[in-house]
């Protein structure tokens, strides 16, 4: 895997990837997940649903069309607070970028979209179709998972034991994922999470109401 | 024999019929057991410039397995040219055990057409665990309003938070009429949000389609266009007999509809 992949998918890049949960958060004020198997259940679920439709993005993102992306990754997410959340962490990995990895494709991606979808973004640096899919399908669910050990205070090991678990899949929506490197935009596939639309969006409204650890 | 009939709504005459903002009604009624493993059906609707059409299911779909390998598909396919609308309204479909579903929605609109769909998708009768669904919104108003796949019958996602939170019922209305909310209004269960680029969604989940459908009717009314939806009256309009779609058993059907602005809105067999 190259440097670039691993930097990103490090929890310690500057990319502001740690303030978002991906609707966790809202979960565990619902109950909706107490423990390690309810955890598994919502990352799993997010994995095949936002996690897909992130990789599919990522993996054609790598051949440029930066534009008509960023349209058809908004017509896939109909919650604004995820269509947010997506751009503010692309924004953020553009910051992080210009300094680290500076080339005239994030030149010309920041010049089409200044505020990028996260996918996007991750695969105009990563640019093998597959570890751009990979490094955001896993970035799909580590996110939760760690706000589950700072929400719940799960036991850290469990949590990671997990994740490691989740690897065939990971890499199964990643290999899916990069045969659409190729196809053309408007027919990428569109998974739909309308559970993690819903939590989004009373996320969006609570997080305004009372104080909350992620900012989505 | 034919799986779909489109019955036009023939009341009594009004004076008043024809104007501006009164739709024709067709229902879509279901004259065989459909969709069955092995059937390919197709509903193709254009309405014309200023036209108004609204359409309307009579009783829910139950999405069966068939003797047929390979599943069943239903794709519904929409046309509006400038100041068209169309309201396309089906009862719910139920995702019967071993049933293997592949729906397709899908509209071309016009920058000025209206549109509004529902869908209200139950997994499995009363007790039953639910077959296999995947059903699309797809709608292009000069570049993409929405595009999204629901994949319904896979337990994992359906149980996780993120899929279907463990609810048997989904529900979702497209609206593109006119103007939309600034920002999105929402309950636990149910959110109505604007979409990136016109349009607006809801999305609701429950345990049971009646509280799914005053979810999807509580959402449309915060909607700035439902005044327009809940006042319009309909149009009768004259037509020929009911009009029935072409189909071979089991094979492939098609059925079609035309509407065109100002006239008697005949549906045409395509």
């Amino acid at each position: 895997m190259n440097l670039a992949a691993l930097m990103i998918a490090d929890s310690r890049f500057p990319g502001g990837g740690h303030v978002h949960s991906g609707g966790l958060e809202e979960a565990v004020a619902r109950k909706l997940v107490t423990d390690e198997r309810s955890l598994r259940s919502f990352l799993v679920g997010r994995l095949r649903t936002a996690g897909a439709l992130s990789a599919v993005f990522a993996s054609a993102a790598t051949r440029g069309r930066y534009a008509e992306l960023d349209a058809e990754f908004d017509a896939r997410t109909p919650s604004p607070a995820q269509r947010n959340a997506s751009r503010v962490q692309g924004r953020g990995i553009a910051r992080a970028a210009k300094r680290a990895w500076p080339s005239p494709v994030l030149t010309e991606l920041l010049r089409v979209t200044p505020r990028p979808h996260h996918p996007v973004i991750v695969g105009a640096l990563v640019g093998d179709p597959f570890e751009a899919a990979q490094t955001v399908a896993y970035h799909a669910v580590t996110g939760p998972a760690t706000g589950a050990i700072r929400l719940l205070g799960l036991d850290p090991f469990g949590v990671n034991a997990i994740l490691a678990h989740l690897a065939p899949e990971i890499d199964a929506v990643a290999a899916t994922a990069a045969d659409h490197a190729d196809t053309a935009p408007e027919d990428l596939p569109a998974p739909s999470a309308p559970g993690l639309d819903l939590l989004a969006e009373a996320h969006d409204r609570h997080h305004s109401e009372e104080v909350r650890l992620f900012v989505s | 024999m034919a799986p779909l009939r489109l019955v036009p709504h023939r009341g009594r005459s009004r004076q008043s019929a024809g104007g501006p903002d009164e739709a024709a009604l067709v229902h879509l009624v279901s004259s065989i057991t459909a969709p069955l493993g092995g059937d390919d059906l197709e509903l193709h609707i254009r309405v014309g410039p200023g036209a108004a059409l609204e359409l309307r299911g009579v009783a829910a779909t139950l999405a069966l397995p068939g003797q047929h390998p390979g599943g069943s598909r239903a794709l519904v396919e929409v046309e509006l040219a400038e100041g068209a609308s169309l309201e396309y309204l089906p009862e719910p479909t139920v995702i019967t055990s071993r049933a293997c579903h592949e729906a397709v929605f899908r509209a071309r609109i016009a920058e000025d057409a209206r549109l509004r769909t529902r869908e209200i998708l139950v997994l499995g009768r009363l007790n039953e665990r639910a077959g296999l669904l995947s059903t699309t919104l797809d709608v292009r108003r000069n570049g993409p309003v929405i595009k999204q796949t629901s994949h319904l019958g896979t337990p994992e996602v359906d149980r996780s938070p993120a899929g279907l939170v463990g609810r048997r019922v989904l529900g979702t209305e497209l609206l593109c009429w006119g103007e939309d909310l600034p920002g999105a209004v929402s309950e636990d269960w149910w959110s109505l949000v604007p979409l990136a680029r016109g349009g607006s969604l809801t999305t609701a989940v429950a345990d049971d389609a009646v509280t799914v459908e005053r979810a999807l009717n509580v959402a449309r009314s915060k909607h700035p266009g439902s005044a327009a939806l809940l006042t319009r009256s309909r149009t009768r309009f004259r037509a020929p007999d009911h009009t029935e779609s072409h189909g071979s058993g089991g094979g492939h059907h098609r059925a079609g509809g035309f509407a065109s602005g100002g006239k008697p809105v005949p549906s045409l067999d395509r």
